[in-house]
C-alpha cells in the first residue's frame, strides 16, 4: 500500500491510543471501559505497522486494496462497541429505575419515622436537625 | 388479607380528586397509595395536600416501575394483597371488593377484563388490544380474554414476585405471561370500565406501534425459568 495511507492509518492509531490513555489517566474513561479501545488502538497500531500482515489477511479475505481490511476492522469494532454500550445503558437504566423506586420508597419512610419522632414530643432528642419539620412535610 | 390499593399516575391531577373521592367511599384511604410517577404537572401538590399516602417517584420510570415501588412499598407496610387501579379514573373502585374476592377464593392474581356493556375503546385501541390478544395466545397456550386490561388484584405470592420483577414498558401482557410461567393461578372476572374522566392516555398512536413491538418482543423472550438476579457491577 502507498506510504501515505500507512503513515495516515499509523497517526489515526496512535492518536486513538494517546487519547484513550489520556482519558483513563484522568479518570474520565473507567479501565472497564477503556479495555476494548485500548485493543483496538494496539490492533489497528500494529496492521499499520506491519503492512505484511494486512497484505496477508487481504489476500486470505480476496481483498486487492489491502487499507480496505482496516475500514472493514472499523466498522466491525464500531459495531461491538455499540452493541457492548447498550448492553451496559440497558443495564444503568434497570440499576438507575431500581434506585429511584428505592429512593421514593425510604424518602416515605423516613418522613413517618420523623412525623412520629415530632410527635412524640420534646423528651428525647430527635434524630434530625431542628428543621426536619420541613424536610419530613416535603417529602410525605 | 390486608389489602393495599396502588394507584400508579403520572399528570393525573385533573382526574385524581373525583377518584380519592370516589375511593374514600370504598375503603379507608390510609389503604390507599398512590404512586406519582414524576408527573410534572400539579399532582404532586394535590396529593400532599389530600393527605393520602403516596409515593414520589423523582424520575420517570413508566407504569411497570411505578407499580413495583407501589408493590414493595405495600409489602414493607405489612400488607398481603395489593390492587391496582390506575389513576386516570377508568377503573372503578367498585372493583375492589370482587377482585378481592376472587383472591380470597384461591386465586394468586385476578385480572378484570372490559365487560362489554361498560366503556368501549375506539377502533384503533380494540385493534391494538385484538393483536395482542392473537400473538398471546402463543406463548400462552391460551386465548386471554382481555390482557391488555390494567385493573388488577394480587394475592401474596403474586405481591412477593411482582414487588421485586415487574414487566416495564406496556406491561399487561407480559405480566399476565410472567404470572403464569411461575406457576401462579391468574383469575378473570368482568368488570364494566369508564372512560378516562379526563387528561390524556399516554400512548398516542406512534408510541402504540413501539408498544405492540416492545409487548410481541418481551412475550415471545419471557424465560421459561428464573432469570438471574440484577448484576449489581
Amino acid at each position: 500500500m502507498g506510504s501515505l495511507v500507512q503513515l495516515f492509518a499509523v497517526a489515526i492509531s496512535a492518536a486513538l491510543l494517546f487519547v484513550v490513555i489520556g482519558l483513563v489517566r484522568r479518570r474520565r474513561l473507567t479501565e472497564e471501559y477503556s479495555f476494548l479501545w485500548i485493543v483496538f488502538a494496539l490492533a489497528l497500531l500494529g496492521l499499520s505497522l506491519f503492512r505484511g500482515v494486512l497484505d496477508a489477511v487481504a489476500r486470505w479475505l480476496g481483498i486487492f486494496y489491502p487499507p480496505a481490511v482496516l475500514l472493514l476492522m472499523l466498522i466491525f469494532f464500531v459495531f461491538i462497541a455499540s452493541l457492548y454500550f447498550s448492553v451496559v445503558i440497558s443495564r444503568q437504566r434497570q440499576q438507575i429505575e431500581r434506585l429511584v423506586e428505592d429512593h421514593a420508597i425510604l424518602e416515605r419512610e423516613v418522613a413517618a419515622l420523623r412525623d412520629a419522632s415530632v410527635t412524640r414530643g420534646s423528651a428525647g432528642s430527635p434524630p434530625g436537625p431542628p428543621s426536619s419539620a420541613n424536610a419530613a412535610e416535603s417529602g410525605s | 388479607m390486608r389489602a393495599r390499593i396502588v394507584v400508579p399516575a403520572r399528570n393525573e391531577s385533573a382526574s385524581l380528586p373525583q377518584l380519592l373521592a370516589e375511593l374514600a367511599a370504598v375503603c379507608p384511604l390510609a389503604d390507599v397509595l398512590v404512586v406519582d410517577d414524576a408527573s410534572t404537572d400539579e399532582t404532586a401538590a394535590l396529593l400532599r395536600s389530600a393527605g393520602v399516602p403516596h409515593l414520589r417517584l423523582r424520575l420517570p420510570v413508566g407504569v411497570g416501575g411505578a407499580m413495583r415501588a407501589g408493590l414493595r412499598a405495600a409489602r414493607r407496610d405489612g400488607y398481603d394483597a395489593a390492587v391496582r387501579l390506575d389513576g386516570d379514573g377508568q377503573h372503578p373502585p367498585a372493583a375492589i371488593a370482587p377482585l378481592l374476592a376472587e383472591l380470597r377464593r384461591g386465586a394468586d392474581a385476578v385480572q378484570a377484563r372490559r365487560d362489554p356493556t361498560g366503556y368501549r375503546a375506539g377502533a384503533g385501541r380494540r385493534a391494538l388490544a385484538a393483536f395482542v390478544r392473537a400473538w398471546l395466545a402463543g406463548p400462552l397456550g391460551r386465548r386471554a380474554a382481555d390482557p391488555t386490561s390494567g385493573l388488577w388484584a394480587f394475592g401474596p405470592r403474586a405481591l412477593a414476585l411482582l414487588s421485586e420483577e415487574h414487566p416495564r414498558g406496556y406491561p399487561e401482557p407480559a405480566l399476565l405471561l410472567l404470572l403464569e410461567r411461575r406457576g401462579l393461578r391468574v383469575a378473570e372476572i368482568p368488570v364494566a370500565m369508564r372512560a378516562r374522566s379526563a387528561g390524556h392516555s399516554s400512548l398516542t398512536l406512534p408510541r402504540a406501534a413501539l408498544a405492540l413491538w416492545c409487548v410481541a418482543l418481551s412475550t415471545a423472550t419471557m424465560p421459561r425459568r428464573r432469570p438471574a438476579a440484577l448484576s449489581h457491577g
